[in-house]
């Protein structure tokens, strides 16, 4: 393909769009949002676990962002701005539902430790070097509201402890149990899914 | 330490920070080393989820009349349809363009016919570039108009090579970037193109047969 007949935006680098874009050129908008988009929707879809919910935040985070890129610097890289703006978009609808940022551990303390234990003889039951990437979204969408976003701030998105700490608002020890949690317990769901694919056969 | 203590220390030894007490129990402990093998293993193919869904586009185009509404798009506004509409109506001028640059060639180039007084005029065809016709559908589609005047001919050959480069180009646009609906739009506007010349000329045949 010549250069003439290539769309134009794929010429853009990131910094020139955020350039053009703070002069109010929609190709830049949509080139940026175009660049981090599935991102950030996948962000917010597996912290609502709702797609509807999933289509509103990423746009309210994406707006979010486009209102303050003026005051955009360099200082961080922009998709770190972007994914932080993101995350607490999500947080802060989720804290509006009332629904839990952080598990309770009261309540399912007792029962995770007995599955851990039972599960521990069951070698024979390992997920055997393999995660199908679909059947891992799924388990993760099946977490409680909690653990998952823990999961997904930590294990998916990559923050630290200390990050997600200050984000949410609970203890780095209490994130760090909760992430050991999540992860117990997607091992069970993974463990449960495939114990029921191989029922099938 | 027993299976209780080093599952307590998990997370950290996840983290990297392990102890020789901990490497001497997973050593000895299958259920233990298991554990540590599944969780490292969601723990590592968490990362791919990070990009796993493709968004609808409707959140682009309520995002862009947004940005248009409170002024963040500063450029005059075409229409609040979103820029996809807009390269889509761009790129099926080409072929609309192309069916009726061949129409008018097949026209010009009909014979005269008894009692029609205007001379036909002599229009220059530029030369086909020179591409082979390779497919057989091609090969088919120039055998239906091989009978008509030498110039129509050449027209329709030179339409099939430049429907067959579009494809050409959009398709090396879909391997760069599979995901771009941008250039899946402009493929499938490119066997579009190709097919109004196909059938072009067979409607062409059509009527000369009646």
């Amino acid at each position: 393909m010549t250069d003439a007949k290539r769309p134009q935006r794929n010429k853009l680098s990131e910094q020139e769009a955020i350039e053009r874009a703070k002069q109010g050129d929609a190709g830049a908008f949509q080139f940026l949002y175009d660049l981090h988009k599935r991102r950030v929707y996948s962000l917010c879809l597996r912290m609502t676990g709702n797609t509807a919910s999933a289509e509103d935040l990423t746009q309210e985070a994406f707006l979010q962002l486009f209102r303050k890129i003026g005051t955009f610097r360099g200082e961080s890289a922009f998709s770190t701005w972007l994914h932080r703006m993101a995350v607490n978009v999500v947080l802060m609808q989720l804290r509006k539902k009332n629904l839990p940022v952080v598990p309770i551990d009261e309540t399912t303390e007792g029962e995770d430790e007995g599955t851990i234990r039972k599960e521990l003889g069951a070698a024979d039951s390992r997920l055997a070097g393999s995660i199908d990437r679909l059947h891992l979204q799924r388990a993760v969408d099946e977490l409680p509201p909690g653990y998952r976003t823990i999961f997904v701030l930590h294990d998916v998105e990559g923050y630290e402890h200390n990050e997600i700490a200050a984000m949410i608002g609970c203890s780095i020890g209490n994130s760090k149990s909760q992430l050991h949690k999540a992860r117990i317990k997607l091992r069970d769901l993974l463990r449960v899914n495939r114990a029921e694919k191989a029922g099938k056969r | 330490m027993n299976c209780l203590q080093f599952e307590n220390a998990l997370s950290d030894y996840l983290e990297g920070d392990s102890t020789s007490e901990q490497r001497a129990h997973l050593n000895s402990c299958s259920a233990c080393s298991g554990l540590l093998a599944d969780l490292s293993l969601i723990s590592s193919e968490a990362s791919s989820l990070r990009e796993f869904d493709e968004p609808s586009i409707r959140i682009w185009n309520s995002l862009e009349a947004q940005l248009r509404r409170e002024g963040l798009i500063k450029q005059p506004s075409r229409s609040l349809q979103p820029d996809f509409f807009h390269r889509w109506r761009t790129a099926w001028a080409i072929p609309v363009a192309a069916a009726l640059l061949l129409a008018a060639g097949i026209k010009l180039y009909q014979p005269a016919k008894i009692g029609d007084n205007q001379p036909v005029a002599k229009q220059h065809i530029p030369a086909a570039p020179a591409v082979p016709v390779v497919s057989a559908e091609d090969k088919e589609i120039m055998n239906t108009v091989a009978s008509r005047p030498p110039a129509q001919v050449a027209a329709y050959r030179n339409d099939l090579a430049q429907a067959n480069s579009f494809i050409r180009d959009a398709q090396e646009a879909v391997q760069n970037d599979p995901n771009d609906i941008y250039s899946q739009q402009l493929l499938m506007n490119a066997y579009e193109q190709k097919q109004m010349v196909y059938r072009l000329a067979v409607d062409q045949n059509n009527e000369d047969e009646q």
